[in-house]
């Protein structure tokens, strides 16, 4: 009876999947409720995670709690600590979840909801959540190891080195780009920036209140730093109505660039406990409380999609990004679908903690569908904007004209109607004086959030509290990454040049220095862009985490051909296929395409025929340099695939070693 | 519900190292200090600041 019962609760489930997909998908004209796109979601991933995730777990890498793991066999109280499998599911959550899932489906709303939507729901059931799975597994049953060491391991040392090097550029071009971001939403915003600027000094005070004040009392010091700058968002709005501080905390884009850039280095070079632990700790919790308020705000209000399924930018000629539906709305969502970085995460801290080899199901697989769903929910915000207004936030001036009516002229005559007296009215009500050209997605989905937020709130008279509520969360997410990251490429750096992570003064500076150096320059180039740097920085980053989701899989299809042969080899083969297709696309369009605002060449080539100067002189430089550093990403990749095929013919020929490098079957106590 | 306000806090505890410093300060049969908390501390952050971030 029992069963019965449950094989018509799946059947239920499948057949509510497929009716909110066709609504969604057959609605041509009509507003669409979000809530269709939530069911669709909710009941794909439960499927997913019933049936394929099922059939991996049992099948394909036949999860065994009678074998112990890593965390058990190595057990040290240190890193490796059997952990309760919700708790390794949060500590998991907290380290993949960035930015990406966020701004990527908001930048892609410029192909509507519908693509956007569709490949976050399919491309982690199918992808993305099957590469965290699976590395997980990978590494799970070798004590730990990184994707670096698997990728050496088990392809050879060319493999090995490609991925440093590949993730050392990826990690340059990433800080650039959200760095870009934070100059977009901050600039000529003196609300925005007194907030930003005032989590320093409360950072500071949170890391000597945790190390001399109250050691250990992490949680006091959160509650504590939290408060203080809930306050510093009021702070933000007395200084933006002050005709005395206003000025002061007014900063061109030029100018915040110049402070991130000088905050990357003194991050990178400060000790960890005085700046980066305590905002990290803040960051985390900020994030998932934000995360969580997203999730129930569009349960909620269940917003009405203003955005049509599908704009007239799918043939390329977008004002955010150039570039076709195919490849551009797979590289830009990125993170929300499929990320190359959770593989390092997957073969990091997690592996350590988990107590049976079967929570590598929720921790691996589940944790990338509630990233997916993140990231449906940033797509409903943005969506739920009014299109002309969506478009207007995030149109640079070199698309739309750099005047309001311009602007808003431009923007209508797509078939997106927007004035310039709403966009004013607009930005009064959140506490701004424009909002026009303030690109990089997150102005816009912290508007859409504010709405959903400010209709939870029972105000609408608190938008603007909330937009800068929004704000300061997005920016303080992404200045941890932007922190955290510089300090990560400097111990890359270090290691590439064989030092000491502890090394010498001079060393640590100089390596600090380098890697700010490296990306504060694509920053700079980024916000010199007469097309808002968005156009060309957020694709080379989607091509960079998308060409490391290919590296995970390459492995992953290692360790699977040496475990089944071909058997299941369809499991990565598919999704590596895909990757390996679009990121090649998107990678030679980007370089080689003969449209000025798609191929970086072309758009050099564009600039030389032009009166020269020195402002068009590094212009053509950069294109010049964003093709070679794409060129690069490409090679490095072909230089792993090509090593991969090798050692997969050799394999399955049988004319090399087949032999799993998995640590030997160890009887488990905890099961 | 009590489990899951365990779970809660559970994960509460891991992400902001408390469980951490509970197993740190069991493995070095040591008390918790002031001291005891700047070197469990620096050896975390340090290994935490060498580890890549997710974007």
């Amino acid at each position: 009876m029992l069963r019965i019962f449950t094989r018509l609760l799946w059947a239920l489930i499948a057949v509510a999947a497929a009716f909110a997909m066709a609504t969604i998908a057959r609605s041509r004209g009509e507003p669409v409720n979000s809530m269709w796109l939530v069911i669709a979601a909710v009941c794909t991933y439960l499927i997913g995670y019933r049936f394929y995730a099922g059939f991996l777990a049992a099948r394909v890498m036949a999860l065994d709690d009678q074998r112990a793991t890593p965390a058990e066999r190595l057990r040290d109280g240190h890193d490796y600590e059997p952990t309760n499998k919700w708790i390794v599911f949060g500590h998991h959550f907290a380290a993949i979840a960035g930015p990406g899932p966020l701004v990527g489906p908001t930048l892609a709303a410029q192909f509507g909801y519908l693509p956007g939507a569709l490949w976050i729901i399919v491309g982690a059931v199918l992808a993305g959540a099957v590469q965290d799975f699976v590395v997980l597994f990978c590494s799970l049953r070798r004590d730990g190891k990184s994707l670096g060491q698997m990728a050496r391991e088990e392809i050879g040392k060319t493999g090995g080195f490609a991925a440093l090097i590949t993730v050392l550029l990826i990690m340059v071009i990433l800080l650039a780009v959200v760095a870009l971001v934070i100059v977009n939403a901050l600039k000529s915003s003196p609300w925005g920036t007194f907030t930003i600027a005032a989590t320093m000094p409360i950072a500071i005070f949170m890391g000597l209140y945790l190390r001399y004040w109250r050691p250990g009392k992490v949680l006091e010091c959160s509650g504590v730093g939290f408060v203080l700058i809930m306050a510093s968002i009021f702070g933000g709005q007395a200084v933006s109505e002050s005709a005395t501080w206003a000025p002061w905390f007014t900063f061109s884009a030029i100018a915040i660039a110049g402070g991130l850039v000088v905050y990357g280095f003194l991050a990178s070079a400060l000790p960890v406990w005085l700046l980066l632990a305590p905002r990290g700790y803040l960051s985390t919790f900020v994030k998932l409380g934000v995360v969580l308020l997203l999730g129930l705000g569009v349960l909620t209000v269940h917003p009405t999609l203003q955005l049509p399924p599908l704009t007239r930018f799918i043939d390329g000629t977008g004002p955010i990004f150039a570039g076709k539906i195919f490849p551009f709305c797979f590289i830009t969502i990125a993170c929300g679908a499929i990320s190359g970085f959770h593989a390092l995460i997957s073969s990091g801290t997690t592996p350590k903690m988990l107590a049976k080899e079967t929570n590598a199901r929720a921790v691996g697989y589940g944790s990338m569908l509630l990233e997916s769903f993140v990231a449906l929910m940033a797509l409903i915000a943005a969506a739920s904007l009014q299109p002309g207004v969506f478009f207007a936030v995030n149109s640079p001036a070199g698309i739309v004209g750099s005047t309001a009516d311009a602007a808003v002229a431009k923007i209508t005559s797509w078939g997106f109607p927007v004035t310039a007296p709403e966009m004013q009215q607009l930005a009064t009500d959140v506490g701004e004086k424009t909002l026009f050209y303030r690109t990089g997605g997150a102005p816009s989905l912290a508007l859409g959030m504010a709405h959903i937020f400010s209709f939870v709130g029972g105000s609408r008279g608190l938008i603007a509290f909330w937009y800068h509520f929004a704000i300061m969360f997005e920016v303080l997410f992404i200045l941890t990454v932007l922190d955290a990251g510089t300090r990560v490429g400097r111990f890359m750096l270090q290691d590439l040049l064989a030092m000491k992570k502890t090394s010498s003064t001079p060393g640590m500076l100089a390596t600090s220095a380098v890697i700010v150096a490296a990306w504060g320059y694509f920053l700079f180039q980024g916000v010199r862009d007469p097309l808002g740097g968005i156009n060309s920085l957020w694709p080379l980053f989607g091509i960079a985490n998308q060409l490391l989701a290919t590296i995970a899989l390459c492995v992953a299809t290692t360790i699977l051909i040496k475990m089944h042969g071909v058997k299941y080899l369809w499991v990565t083969l598919v999704p590596l296929a895909w990757l390996v297709v679009v990121t090649f696309t998107a990678g030679w369009q980007k370089i080689f395409s003969p449209l000025p605002d798609l191929g970086f060449l072309a758009q050099a080539d564009k600039l030389a025929a032009d009166p020269q100067t020195s402002a068009t002189a590094t212009l053509i430089f950069n294109a010049r340099l964003d093709a070679a550093v794409c060129g690069v990403f490409l090679i490095l990749v072909t230089v792993i695939l090509i090593d991969s095929i090798r050692v997969w013919t050799g394999i399955l020929s049988g004319t090399r070693d087949a032999r799993l490098t998995e640590t030997p079957f160890i009887q488990s106590e905890l099961a | 519900m009590r489990k899951l306000l365990e779970v809660l806090r559970g994960i509460v505890d891991e992400l902001s190292d408390q469980r951490a410093y509970r197993c740190h300060l069991a493995a070095h049969g040591a008390a918790h200090s002031a001291e005891e908390w700047r070197k469990f501390s620096d050896e975390l952050y340090l290994a935490k600041s060498t580890r890549a971030r997710c974007c």
